[in-house]
């Protein structure tokens, strides 16, 4: 719950299951979910080794390529492995707060062995939580190969994936309770899902979190609230309504989004509470038939003690704060308000909703609170934040997809 | 967050064997919900067959073979549901079924029933499994003895009673399976291992969450204001002011208390420990801290109630300056949100994830915060309905211990005097309050 804070505790999360079964595309979304809400963390796996490793060939992709008589290949994949574990246990030592790792983990005699390799090399306390996703629905499995196939294995055929899949599943054991592992195993991406041993604040975040997850792709609509009285005077905070031009602005940002969503009511629609955003909603809301959810988790930052004032009235009253807030954007509170760390935690059940709708999602808020929301989905660094962009009647889309999320912008003329 | 789609119903059904903790989980979901802002209600079927069958009923009443007792369970079993039924489409939004339900064909029944009284509700099923002889013994001192249908009965002869009953139970007994095509939650072994099928939805899942971190663990929560601040002495609300004299003297025998109520270094080690962000908590958890060698965790969450525009004021300078806001405040001090500020409700949805850290944690719990803040904690604990919130009495200079115990909560007032030290102490036990009400015949509702 607190944020830019170590752990008690260092946190290793392992992944086990045949491939595309999803573990990049889990432990991606979770390396970063967890980076967002403030901790370092960081991906170990056997493509991250043979990257690190120049003098390896990176043409072979030594985590798929099984030839059951290619002895040579089978030995410098546990030597990745290897050294993917390694390095993670430096990174933990050093600086970091939670590692993935995605290496050889498939059957109980190589989960055992990492399980030692961790307790003999890491000098301080740690925990290990064990994620298994499972997929018997060869439809998902199909779709898996093709996201794949688009991003990384783009010379092979469904049929040599098939073929690699089934040489390795000859060797699989699935997690059991006999092992004594803290784990969670996701079924067909969610539709069953089964937790054994769970201890801990962090890995009970992780559940919740995962338990959200799905492979839908769905687009997110980042809007600001239209323009207002305080905009024209150039004043901060308030809550000010909305100027005639911007009861104009969020009449055309309804037409855009009637042509945009094309009459589907079963839209997630977000605002806050704060009354520009509350009327820019109910314009919009109108025009497509839906109505918006208020929430104050959507507030604008409380700018404290400058809420309401002129950035010019600011730096004459407040010069030091300014100059603590060039110096570190990030974490600057202004005095009796917030700072950009507070939003993200203000904001992070959001997030939660988003992850967790299967439809389009349309959110109408303010620019702190956007810029958090758009990072979560853009940025690798929490510290970018304070300079995002999230300009005014501009429409950011935004579409996930695996391992990566495309994004567009149209200005509402 | 209140996102549920008001239109959409949810019943919850659960599904165990005698003292698996069912009553226990959904008194606490049903808690959660109320808090949430919900309006749910819990069925026990058991009571319906309490005050149409009598108390006097032994363990041949639960014989699967006695027909006559079977057709009179299940009348009183199909009334909970109908009730349940009436209950949501008369504005409830959660009702939850609380009985064994341990049959498939019941199972399957219920399910028909309610999919057909409403169109797009959605159902969840909870099955508790416990095989651990200790846990469940536990759970019949606790929870049985005092069960109205033993009042007459000595322990000894109660406990070997029940479990006859369950016994009875067990020959029927039929876990779910998949193939019932229901949504369900397994919980085994208090939490050990818990399995999740086919739970879709907002509310459906935080309940996932909300199950999961559930236990039994009678770990105390301690509650305190900060020690008396300017402002509170200046009569003034808001602001971010320190501790007058008399609060640092509170300060420092706080810590003393808490000293002496943490004995081990072990203990001391594994005390949660929260505050606020605001200068008046920060600087009397700072003052305990050091004394017990531990580190508060600092959560903007429990900040006191921003009182918008109104910070800084007397309650006689906002009656003059905002005289409307005023009278508004008296008269729904519950809903009414200061300009630029927030209202209890706020408060109340503002804080559940403090709550959520509370119910999770298996080692005591210390927060040091501020009145408005602790009076929703501690209505949530003590079960207090959310109208009396606003009007709870959470003194200065005061520790409230609050200890689980059943489906309550035990509690412990602790007035320090800060200048003294000298401690009184007022207690209120939960066993002797439920014995009083199973007295009563009726038994539906506590």
């Amino acid at each position: 719950m607190q944020q830019y804070k170590k752990t008690q505790y260092k946190l290793i999360l392992v992944l086990v299951g045949l491939p595309a079964r999803g573990k990049t595309h889990i432990s991606y979304k979770l390396n970063r979910y967890l980076n967002w809400i403030g901790y370092k963390s960081e991906i170990f796996s056997i493509k991250g080794a043979q990257q690190k490793d120049d003098k390896l060939d990176q043409i072979i992709d030594y985590e798929l390529e099984i030839d059951p008589e290619n002895q040579q290949i089978v030995e410098v994949r546990q030597k990745l492995s290897f050294q993917a574990a390694q390095q993670l246990v430096t990174f933990l030592q050093t600086e970091g707060d939670i590692a993935l790792y995605n290496g050889l983990t498939n059957t109980k005699c190589d989960r055992q062995k990492l399980k030692s390799f961790f307790k003999e090399q890491l000098q301080l306390e740690f925990q290990v939580f064990w994620i298994e996703s499972i997929c018997d629905d060869p439809q998902v499995i199909v779709n898996n190969i093709n996201e794949s196939k688009q991003s990384r294995f783009k010379d092979k055929t469904i049929e040599q994936f098939m073929n690699h899949i089934n040489v390795i599943s000859q060797d699989y054991q699935t997690l059991e309770n006999i092992e004594n592992l803290s784990y969670i195993k996701l079924i067909n991406i969610g539709k069953q899902v089964k937790v054994h041993m769970l201890e801990g604040y962090l890995c009970s975040k992780i559940v919740s979190f995962l338990l959200n997850l799905h492979a839908n792709n769905r687009q997110i609509y980042l809007v600001r609230s239209c323009q207002t009285e305080y905009h024209i005077l150039d004043k901060i905070g308030g809550d000010p309504e909305l100027s005639a031009m911007g009861k104009q602005h969020s009449q055309q940002l309804g037409d855009y989004f009637i042509e945009e969503l094309k009459g589907n009511k079963n839209i997630t629609f977000f605002t806050s509470q704060m009354k520009r955003g509350i009327q820019t909603a109910d314009i919009v809301g109108e025009k497509l038939g839906i109505i918006a959810l208020k929430t104050k988790n959507l507030d604008e930052i409380d700018y404290g003690i400058c809420d309401g004032l002129t950035v010019k009235e600011i730096a004459a009253k407040y010069p030091k704060q300014i100059k603590e807030r060039k110096a570190n954007p990030l974490e600057f509170k202004y005095p009796r308000g917030e700072s950009f760390l507070d939003v993200i935690h203000r904001v992070e059940p959001i997030i939660y909703e988003i992850e967790r709708s299967r439809d389009p999602v349309l959110i109408i808020a303010h620019v702190a609170v956007l810029k958090c929301l758009y990072a979560y989905y853009h940025c690798n660094q929490i510290s970018e934040i304070p300079n995002i962009e999230i300009p005014i009647n501009c429409v950011i889309k935004l579409v996930p997809i695996p391992y990566h999320c495309l994004e567009s912008r149209v200005i509402i003329k | 967050m209140q996102q549920c789609n008001r239109s959409q119903k949810i019943a919850i059904c659960t599904v165990g064997l005698p003292a698996r903790g069912k009553t226990y989980i959904s008194r606490k979901l049903n808690r959660y919900f109320n808090w949430l802002g919900y309006k749910s209600r819990v069925f026990i079927n058991g009571n319906y067959r309490r005050e149409i069958c009598g108390t006097e009923c032994n363990s041949q009443f639960f014989d699967p073979q006695n027909e006559e007792a079977q057709k009179a369970r299940s009348d009183c079993a199909k009334m909970a549901l109908q009730d349940l039924i009436q209950f949501l489409q008369n504005g409830g939004d959660v009702g939850i079924l609380d009985g064994t339900n341990i049959t498939k064909e019941r199972r399957h029944q219920i399910e028909n029933d309610l999919k057909s009284s409403f169109n797009g509700i959605q159902t969840l099923w909870i099955e508790s499994i416990c095989n651990d002889s200790k846990v469940i013994q536990n759970n019949i001192r606790l929870t049985k003895i005092n069960n109205p249908d033993y009042c007459n009965v000595n322990p000894e002869q109660a406990t070997i009673d029940f479990l006859n009953r369950i016994k009875m139970y067990e020959q029927i007994y039929q876990t779910i399976t998949d193939d019932e095509n229901l949504s369900y939650i397994k919980t085994m072994n208090v939490g050990a291992d818990i399995i999740v099928h086919q739970v879709y939805g907002f509310l459906l899942s935080k309940i996932v969450s909300f199950i999961m971190n559930l236990h039994t663990y009678p770990r105390p929560i301690y509650l305190s204001r900060h020690g008396e601040s300017q402002y509170n002495v200046d009569d003034r609300v808001g602001g971010d002011s320190d501790l007058s004299e008399l609060g640092e003297m509170y300060a420092e025998k706080l810590a003393d208390f808490f000293y002496s109520e943490f004995p081990t270094k072990e203990i001391k080690n594994q005390i949660i420990f929260f505050t606020s962000t605001m200068r008046r908590a920060v600087h009397t958890s700072d003052v305990v801290a050091q004394k017990l060698e531990i580190q508060p965790l600092q959560l903007k969450t429990l900040d006191e109630i921003n009182v918008g525009i109104c910070d800084g004021m007397t309650y006689t300078e906002i009656a003059q300056k905002f005289p409307n806001d005023f009278q508004e405040r008296k008269i729904n001090k519950l809903g009414y949100r200061y300009p630029r500020g927030e209202s209890y409700l706020d408060l109340i949805s503002r804080i559940e994830p403090v709550i959520f850290e509370i119910e999770r944690s298996r080692q005591p719990v210390m927060i040091i915060a501020h009145q408005a803040i602790l009076r929703c904690l501690y209505a949530y604990f003590h079960q207090n309905e959310i109208p009396e919130v606003p009007t709870l009495d959470i003194p200065l200079h005061c520790v409230i211990k609050l200890t689980p115990a059943a489906y309550f909560c035990d509690e412990k007032r602790v007035l320090i005097n800060p200048q003294t030290g000298e401690i009184s102490i007022k207690e209120e036990y939960v066993q002797e309050f439920v014995r009083s009400k199973s007295k009563q015949k009726s038994f539906i509702d506590l």
